[in-house]
């Protein structure tokens, strides 16, 4: 194991983790919890499968991940804010649901002999003895992404919006901002990048499997908390969980003390990290004031 | 007036989705409920495989209802249950006869309430959301007891990663079995802890204060009430229950351990406690509503229908629920 | 000219056709059964500041919610500079110049002062922050205001996050100000610098209206005031045609009994605290070095403005927030570490300061929050039981004490309206022979009549043997009902000199630590 390759690795795997974590920020910073990363990224890596798999087509693949995210975010907005069920209720209905829905949908419509999916196209870099090394659209988009995010905050209107409607929805529609409008649209953010999520996954496997998003949405979402609910953090820390899942690949049948560690132990290790980071860390970063409010 | 509507137009929606979802695959809606519900409830053999699958429902809802009251989210019943299950087999295969599953019942309710304890103290202590915690919990759970189960606990007669099956003295009884009929003493005890906790958040003291915290945790500070001390109390109570549907999975019907036991009984627990409504008792209903879905689903998976739709079924149920009950008038004061 | 002065003044209104910059025609408003405003009419000069004055609940802050788009009317006109508008948000409103600082400030602390200032009238989709804050600048210096405008809003004080509001209104331009209780929170000195500041707009040509109920404020700085009693407006006149007393019956409708002088039999001591100092939201010390004792039988009220530290202490005391040394004795026994259960348990009650959040759970029947706090207590409970019976006469017994009305005691906590809430709470508070009363703004969301009856109330438990500590930011409320007053400043408590405990003058001074 060369350090090259564990940070290719930890480059490839925290992409998902990036995406849907900015997702979770846009929501979050806008007051709403939102459990339903997971969800999203899914039924976007199902329909993408389906898409793509049917029409040949990457592109119109991914539109149509994107396109599901989004539909079941704006399905989120009216849960929460339009009928004010529970955030946290919401958003595990809304897992379950597209737990369900997906499976329903790819056992019904989706082509199973067809192969591995049509993928965006991408870049390959040619690292001589550490390998080959593949840049797609999304790894680019999932490095941007933070500072963009970063400076939308601090530069824009609606990025200041955002941040007022997060912390006190009422004092922010005193001053003739509309807290609904803005959690449309940041919720709306959260499908779109979800679905960017969901459909790399899909893409790096190249078919779709039940609940394949494996808790990546949950996982995210932690970072985004460890990240204080700021992009370069939240960044930094969906770096950190997937450098323990690179390292722990590499790690897989050491030995330790003369005794093989097994395999899960490693496997579990980065969610133990969680764990203790949450027991730690808390305290550091803190949370919109609004979140979860009506 | 304008939000009945809303809600009964959300209710409507979700409805038709369900009918298209049908209908697309080729199979009459009413065929496939027919269906659904004659293989669920059609006979005395499908009503007793119904009761069986809605037994950990149960048990595990009553686990996810209590945390619930409390207003936390255990989703870690999923862990719970496992490291639950595990500890039952592990102690059930040394001890065989009465006193293993006495005391298989007893590990897998402390192995369970060791498991929610992190995420209790996490909560409560340093105000990281249970939600996360207990979810990291679950994945921990599952690894932990895989390499258990792949390697000490492992049945080395068999291929697969599973424990050694207990012996018939140590099961847990049936309650009724007689003819096609079988009704476990798993779903008797399910029964009781609602009944039980029905009451007790009703009558006791100690109920009254945990529904304090749950409903307005600054208040019962105010009241007097140790908020996190009952928010940890609670967790661990609940992980405890969700421990002990674990041990009667193994005890009662699987009589074994192997890897990915639970299934997804934790999530589906929180449906349970979800549709159940404000009281315990409507646990019973709710778990009977999980289990004729569950049975039923092979039903349905026979006529060609992906076995997702049932977790269609129960999103649109839930949020319907969730939706009618969350309906309040706000009083506005000027 | 032959006609008398105020004849002739009239006649040259006339001739300059008084521009009214406001006028709201007819407005009426109702929360479902509850008819917030009937047919209000209210007439603003331009250039003028004019006083909107009423007791709680008399539709004042509903009426210029109407004015701000905050709230739709049910019927009625908003004409501004002679032109029907409708708004159907506070977006809109402030398009047209109108500008409302509310009662409890918008200023949200986790933005910087400058964020606070442009939110909702940026001015672009992007941001150019430099440039906003050379224009804040120039705002400020104007009003000879200062500020760090990069820093968190969390860190100013009450008058320096009045001054934001006053800045947040010229950013955007407003010709119509409406400034909410404004000085509520605010010591006596600043007070008066905001009222100095308001001269200055009004002499550039812009109105304030001012919604108060304090008297002196109208008197010294306004030039008209109209009177809302229960929805209706009962009067509109120039404040040099009216007087105080005159004004203060139309407010209230009947004149007030002046409250008899007390004086207390003063018994054990019930509280005592030493040094003590608790930590606040933010980490610092809320509280430095306190000293109080009360005695059983005495009323003694925390004057100062809010902050102080007073919602720190009552935190202390009911178990709530830790402390970081110091004592506090309940009567006999030594309390610091009490757990909050065993405190009332020892009779300690409270009538929290924020009632949704602490007093009640609004989902519960009224009957359930009845032994809220009270639960361990026999006869609530009995061996970890529920009492059912009991619970049900004792409601009974606290619905009747203030006259809570309700519909029926099942019913949940939040079919109530906040002030028959607040007389639930009030009863609570009183039950059973308490030791030691505290009490955050007991009379918050109740008129004249209700006030005075929780006030009755504490007096009886405290002639009982109870001592209560009470806090009120209104301090003429302070000096009507208690004892004894004690002063709290940034954290600090003071007690007034020998015989100087009801002097208004010398409270005064010492709640700004001008003394």
């Amino acid at each position: 194991m060369t350090l090259v390759t564990v940070l290719l690795s930890t480059i490839f795997v925290a992409a998902p983790y990036i995406l849907a974590a900015l997702g979770g920020l846009a929501s979050e910073r806008s007051g709403v919890i939102n459990l339903g990363l997971e969800g999203k990224m899914l039924m976007s890596a199902c329909t993408t499968a389906i898409v793509a798999g049917s029409t040949g087509n990457a592109y119109i693949g991914v539109g149509a991940g994107v396109g599901a995210a989004i539909l079941l975010s704006l399905l989120h907005w009216l849960l929460t804010q339009k009928f004010s069920i529970d955030h946290v209720v919401s958003g595990m209905s809304i897992n379950l649901l597209a737990m369900g829905a997906s499976n329903f949908l790819y056992g019904a419509f989706a082509n199973r002999d067809s192969g591995s999916i049509p993928v965006l196209p991408t870049l390959t870099l040619d690292l001589g003895s550490a390998g080959k090394f593949t840049v797609s659209l999304y790894l680019l988009l999932a490095f941007i992404l933070p500072w963009a995010a970063f400076s939308y905050i601090k530069r824009t209107r609606a990025g200041l919006r955002l941040f007022a409607v997060g912390n006190d929805p009422d004092k922010a529609r005193l001053m003739g901002v509309r807290p609904l409008r803005v959690r449309l649209v940041a919720l709306a953010v959260t499908g779109v990048l979800t679905g960017l999520a969901g459909a790399l996954i899909v893409s790096n496997v190249g078919r779709f499997s039940d609940n394949m998003t494996a808790g990546r949405g949950y996982i995210a979402l932690a970072a985004l908390i460890l990240g204080g609910w700021k992009p370069i953090p939240t960044f930094a820390a969906c770096i950190g969980f997937a450098l323990f899942e690179a390292v722990q690949i590499q790690l897989q049948g050491t030995e330790l003390l003369g005794a093989k560690i097994p395999s899960e132990a490693w496997q579990a290790l980065p969610y133990l990290v969680t764990i203790i980071a949450l027991a730690c860390l808390w305290g550091k970063g803190r949370a919109p004031q609004g979140l979860g409010k009506p | 007036m304008k939000r009945t509507f809303a809600i009964t137009g959300l209710c409507v929606g979700g409805f038709v989705i369900l009918w298209l979802a049908i209908a697309s695959t080729g199979v009459s809606p009413v065929a496939a409920v027919q269906d659904l519900l004659r293989g669920s409830l059609g006979s005395p053999k499908a009503i007793s495989d119904t009761l069986r699958e809605a037994t950990p429902l149960l048990i595990a809802g009553v686990a996810v209802f209590l945390a619930l009251k409390t207003g936390l989210f255990n989703i870690g019943v999923e862990g719970q249950f496992t490291v639950g299950a595990c500890a039952a087999a592990a102690v059930a295969l040394r001890f065989p006869g009465a006193l293993g599953m006495f005391m298989g019942m007893i590990f897998g309710i402390v192995a369970g309430a060791l498991w929610a304890l992190p995420a209790g103290w996490i909560k409560a202590y340093r105000g990281g959301h249970e939600v996360i915690t207990t979810i990291m919990l679950n994945n921990v759970a599952a690894f932990l007891t895989t390499a258990l189960v792949a390697g000490p606990l492992k049945d080395p007669s068999q291929e697969s990663t599973t424990t050694a099956s207990i012996t018939d003295a140590t099961k847990l009884s049936h309650l009724y079995n007689a003819g096609p009929w079988t009704i476990n003493s798993g779903l008797l005890i399910g029964v009781l802890l609602a009944l039980a906790l029905s009451w007790w958040l009703k009558k006791t003291v100690s109920g009254y204060e945990l529904r304090a915290v749950g409903a307005n945790p600054t208040a019962a500070a105010t009241a007097g009430i140790d908020s996190k001390k009952v928010m940890m109390r609670a967790m661990i109570a609940s992980g405890a229950i969700g421990g002990l549907a674990g041990s009667i999975q193994v005890l009662a019907f699987q009589h074994r351990f192997y890897a990915g036991i639970s299934s997804g009984y934790g999530f589906d627990a929180l449906g349970v406690a979800l549709l159940a409504g404000p009281a315990a008792i409507g646990l019973l209903p709710g778990a009977l509503l999980f289990g004729v879905l569950a049975k039923g689903s092979t039903q349905l998976q026979i006529l060609g229908i992906p076995k997702g739709i049932t977790g269609i079924v129960l999103g649109v149920l839930i949020i319907a629920a969730a939706a009618i009950r969350y309906r309040r008038n706000k009083v506005v004061e000027s | 000219m032959d006609n008398g002065g105020s004849i002739r003044n009239d006649a040259e209104d006339g001739r300059r056709r008084v521009k009214f910059a406001v006028e709201l025609n007819h407005i009426s408003k109702s929360f479902g059964s509850v008819r917030a405003l009937e047919e209000v009419d209210l007439h603003v000069e331009q250039g003028s500041i004019h006083a909107v004055v009423g007791e709680n609940g008399a539709g004042k802050t509903t009426l210029m919610k109407v004015l701000y788009g905050a709230i739709n009317a049910d019927s009625g006109q908003v004409v501004l500079d002679g032109n029907p508008v409708t708004f159907k948000s506070s977006g809109e409103a402030i398009d047209c110049g109108v500008g409302m600082v509310s009662q409890h400030y918008g200023i949200i602390p986790d933005l910087t002062c400058l964020q606070n200032l442009i939110l909702g009238a940026e001015g672009g989709a992007l941001l150019n922050l430099s440039q906003a804050e050379q224009r804040a600048e120039s705002l400020a210096q104007k009003m000879g205001f200062q500020f760090e405008w990069r820093r968190d809003a969390a860190e100013l004080s009450p008058a320096g996050a009045q001054k934001l509001e006053i800045l947040k209104l010229l950013w955007r331009n407003s010709q119509v100000m409406i400034l909410d209780e404004p000085t509520a929170m605010l010591s006596p000195a600043d007070g008066e610098a905001l009222f100095q500041s308001l001269r200055l707009l009004v002499a550039e040509g812009k109105t304030v209206i001012l919604v108060t109920h304090r008297l002196p404020e109208v008197f010294g700085h306004c030039s008209r005031v109209t009177v809302l009693r229960g929805g209706k407006k009962v009067a509109e006149r120039a404040v040099t045609e009216t007087n105080p007393a005159e004004l203060a019956e139309l407010i209230v409708g009947k004149k007030l009994e002046a409250p008899s002088v007390h004086t207390p039999v003063l018994g054990d001591l019930v509280l005592e605290v030493q040094n003590l100092d608790v930590r606040g939201y933010r980490g610092d010390l809320a509280t430095k070095s306190i000293n109080l004792k009360i005695q059983s039988g005495e009323l003694v009220g925390i004057a100062g403005v809010d902050g102080s530290g007073q919602r720190e202490l009552f935190r202390a005391l009911q178990g709530t927030a830790s402390v970081v040394s110091g004592e506090i004795i309940f009567g006999n026994i030594e309390a610091t570490k009490l757990r909050g259960g065993s405190r009332i348990q020892w009779g300690l009650r409270s009538i929290p300061e924020d009632r949704h959040s602490e007093a009640v759970i609004e989902d519960w029947s009224l009957e359930e929050n009845a032994s809220l706090g009270l639960q361990q207590l026999s006869p609530f409970a009995k061996n970890n039981l529920i009492q059912e019976k009991e619970r049900m006469s004792e409601a009974e017994k606290m619905a009747l004490m203030f006259q809570t009305k309700h519909g029926g005691l099942d019913q949940p906590m939040s079919s109530l309206s906040g002030g028959n809430q607040q007389r639930f709470v009030a009863a609570r508070a009183l039950w059973n022979a308490p030791k030691l009363i505290l009490a955050f703004q007991p009379a918050r969301g109740l008129d004249l009549a209700a006030t005075r009856e929780v006030y009755e109330g504490l007096r009886k438990a405290c002639d009982n043997g109870a001592g209560a500590l009470i806090v009120s930011y209104d301090l003429d409320e302070l000096l009507e009902h208690c004892d004894r007053i004690v002063v709290m400043n940034r954290g600090e408590l003071i007690e007034p000199g020998q015989g100087q405990e009801r002097d208004r003058n010398v409270i005064g001074c010492l709640m700004v630590g001008a003394a």
